[in-house]
């Protein structure tokens, strides 16, 4: 296969699962900042039971429950206990920081030698393209998907309806535990093992996809082929002379992020959210 | 229902309250606002738990725990808001909470739902997103969704706030033809002559309490506004002001729409100092950009004076600095702030005058005095005016609102469905409220879908149709016919 390409889908993949993990958890209403944390967390929580079990399956398992708990984290402290949503992002981010640094130190750090088990990376691609359509098929086709949509633009007008905000959106972020599990768990593959804080802003970029994207399934997918190709194109372009000037490493490394920021910046007020975001 | 009574907090909602309504007729229940109508109705649905009383569907004592267990009991509850939520299409509006299976078959839904339509007389696009709406198609769509989950008593609130006359005929026509197939209907209104022509029988409620329930042929409606309000209610005022000097002046103003079209096309309008103007018209003729462009919240090309000083380029604050006052359309989103109590309310956009002001600071007292005045202006019942102004009925809040508008030496007095929600005593408060000021010096515009509330209480009602303000013709100014026509833009 063309490296170049290769290159892209690698880099691409991680973005859309995370930012389908945040479109399931937005269209619910359920402001999510918290992709970053659940997916190093699942990136942890992978390359950790891939060494000590040596199962690529169990690592997998381990990486999604991992996400899958944070994400149920955010649904008890923002639906039940109506805490804000982004403080309990914001929340569970540090956690996952700080959570992933102990559990590394303690377990990795010791077996560096040893070798971990992971899934090829084929499966990863494989689950994002369906995913991709299931998200979609799910939220136009699904009678779940058309309370999920319904619940996150008026929870105050689907509970007439008599739906339960609160238990579409535990439902919804389940589903955003899952696809961020599969994302982190990805992310560890590609590397073959953790390290800190390796997400490097993924899940940032992802969310960013997924405003870009209109909080829409394809359009988001189009936005996450864009970054992973900024971050493919920068790797090929670093240490090319620029009108004869070497650029130090650091600023081909900075262009995903400003790309991002330029992306953000040109839509300001152009995307229209959910209505319901962030309301109980 | 039976002994129904709901509390929040120290306040009683409703204190034994009671309600029964026979199978195959529409039923009418009225009150004053915060009297307790949509709450008692909420307990029906599901949506309110009682502290004590007794609810009975076809006899059987019920005890809804949510809305869930009320629809499939077969109650269903029409808001005075609407639940249609614009983001969905119509058939998704229809069906949601009552879909046929968990894959949505939208070709047989849509078929189901033209046949139910078709039932009604009704037409609708059902693929098309539900934003497109007028209030009159909204208010279609929710009777469809009553009848899709097989609703056999229907409560609406309010359900012609927001239609046209003709609009509301065809809905009380729709509901007759329901209750002649043998379906519950409850109307709660604060219209009276409605429910004289319409309904059956007609439940008074008054601050909690039922204070009478009986068949509408048995009652008029000067008996029922006695009984709604406790007292004799206020004859409207009919003394006309005579107009004075030219004081408002707006001309060949354009103003481009939400969409980005031209909604109003070089509308002119004088209003004369003393003089309460109302603006008729089909909603979605303008009206709103016009509102806002005079407001200063929408850009505007053209003429706006006041005495003669132009307004063009004047931000909000410097227009309300120099006299203006609103009641706008929507108080949740554009009157008040919910979660700030009655007194921060109350000072909000006069806070930067004397005496409410204090050089850059506001002035505490100052700003309590000027509370109770507002809250008093139209006896807004409230819970002390340090609570936060969501604690209060939306009808108390359209009080407040317009006590506010009508607060420090108005000179121009912007009114847009200024009555929305309020009970006839309200109407009558806010219109005298708003005549008293134009007499001491002020004019007022008055927005309204309801023609005949503006053919009562103005001075002079001109229409608006196609983004264009027409005048009658010379001795017609308030002649229902002429005003009708000018409305929907047949040539005088």
């Amino acid at each position: 296969m063309n490296l170049a390409l290769a290159s892209l889908i690698t880099l691409s993949v991680p973005l859309v699962l995370a930012a389908l993990g945040g479109l399931t958890s937005e269209r619910a209403g359920v402001m999510n900042i918290g992709l970053e944390g659940k997916l190093l967390a699942a990136a942890c929580a992978t390359a950790v039971v891939a060494v000590q079990s040596g199962n690529a399956v169990l690592g997998l398992l381990a990486g999604v429950a991992a996400a899958v708990v944070l994400s149920l984290t955010h649904a008890v402290l923002t639906q039940s206990f109506r805490l804000d949503h982004i403080i309990s992002g914001m929340a569970l981010n540090a956690l996952a920081l700080g959570g992933t640094n102990v559990v590394a130190k303690a377990v990795i750090d010791q077996e560096r030698s040893l070798e971990g088990a992971y899934l090829p990376v084929g499966f990863y691609w494989a689950a994002a393209a369906v995913a991709v359509v299931a998200v979609a098929v799910y939220l136009a086709r699904v009678r779940g998907g058309q309370w999920l949509l319904a619940v996150g633009n008026d929870p105050d007008k689907s509970r007439q309806m008599g739906l339960d905000p609160v238990r579409v959106r535990y439902g919804a972020l389940v589903a955003t535990g899952v696809l961020c599990g599969l994302g982190g768990a990805l992310i560890a593959s590609n590397a073959g093992s953790f390290t800190d804080g390796m997400t490097a802003g993924r899940g940032f970029i992802a969310l960013a996809a997924l405003i870009l994207g209109g909080w829409r399934p394809l359009p988001t997918l189009l936005a996450c082929l864009v970054f992973g190709g900024v971050e493919a194109a920068q790797l090929q372009l670093q240490g090319t002379p620029v009108f004869g000037a070497q650029l130090p490493s650091e600023f081909w490394g900075a262009l995903p992020y400003l790309a991002t920021l330029v992306a953000m910046v040109g839509l300001l007020g152009k995307t229209k959210a959910p209505a319901g975001l962030g309301r109980a | 229902m039976t002994g129904v009574t709901v509390r929040f907090g120290p306040v009683a909602a409703l204190s034994e309250a009671s309600f029964a309504a026979e199978r195959g007729a529409i039923h009418a229940l009225v009150g004053e606002n915060g009297a307790g109508k949509t709450t008692l109705m909420r307990v029906l649905f599901g949506a309110q738990r009682p502290d004590s009383g007794r609810v009975e569907v076809d006899g059987r004592p019920v005890a809804f725990r949510s809305s869930r267990e009320a629809i499939k009991a077969g109650i269903g509850m029409v808001s005075q808001h609407y639940s249609v939520i614009p983001e969905l299409t119509c058939l998704q509006n229809l069906t949601l909470g009552a879909e046929q299976g968990w894959w949505l078959d939208t070709r047989s839904a849509a078929a189901r739902a033209t046949e139910l339509a078709a039932r009604m007389g009704y037409e609708f696009d059902w693929h098309a997103p539900s934003s497109g709406l007028s209030p009159a198609g909204s208010q279609k769509l929710e009777i469809l969704k009553l009848l899709w989950r097989d609703s056999k008593v229907m409560v609406l609130d309010e359900p012609t706030a927001m239609l046209s006359p003709a609009d509301s005929d065809a809905l009380y026509a729709s509901l007759a033809s329901l209750a002649g197939e043998g379906a519950t209907v409850v109307v709660v209104t604060h219209r009276l002559p409605e429910v004289l022509a319409h309904c059956r029988t007609v439940t008074v409620l008054r601050a909690g309490r039922t204070v009478e329930a009986r068949p509408v042929g048995e009652t008029t409606t000067d008996e029922l506004a006695g009984l709604i309000v406790g007292h004799e209610p206020p004859r409207p005022v009919t003394d006309r002001a005579t107009a004075g000097a030219p004081m408002f002046v707006v001309e060949g103003l354009r103003v481009r729409g939400y969409r980005g079209d031209e909604a109003v096309k070089g509308a002119s309008l004088t209003l004369h100092q003393g003089e309460v103007v109302g603006l008729a018209g089909v909603d979605g003729n303008g009206q709103r950009e016009l509102f806002q462009a005079l407001v200063g919240t929408r850009p505007a090309q053209g003429r706006i004076e006041l005495q003669g000083e132009t307004w063009v380029g004047l931000r909000p604050g410097a227009r309300l600095a120099a006299g203006l006052r609103l009641i706008p359309e929507d108080r949740h989103r554009e009157g008040i702030v919910e979660d700030w109590t009655l007194v921060e309310n109350a000072a909000l956009g006069l806070h930067r005058r004397p005496p409410l002001a204090k050089g850059r600071l506001t002035d505490g007292p100052a700003k309590l005095e000027h509370a109770a005045r507002v809250a008093d202006r139209f006896a807004t019942r409230h819970g002390g005016l340090g609570s936060a102004i969501r604690s209060l009925s939306g009808g108390n809040q359209q009080r407040f609102v317009a006590g506010r508008a009508l607060a420090m030496e108005p000179k121009v007095v912007l009114a847009f469905q200024p009555t929305r929600g309020l009970d006839i005593d309200g109407t009558a408060k806010v219109y005298a409220a708003v005549r008293e000021a134009c007499r001491a010096g002020a004019c007022a515009l008055v927005v309204s879908f309801d023609l005949d509330e503006l053919l009562e209480q103005c001075d002079r009602v001109v229409a608006v149709c196609g983004g264009l303000v027409r005048e009658p013709r010379p001795g017609l100014e308030r002649d229902r016919r002429e005003i009708g026509r000018l409305m929907v833009g047949v040539e005088a």
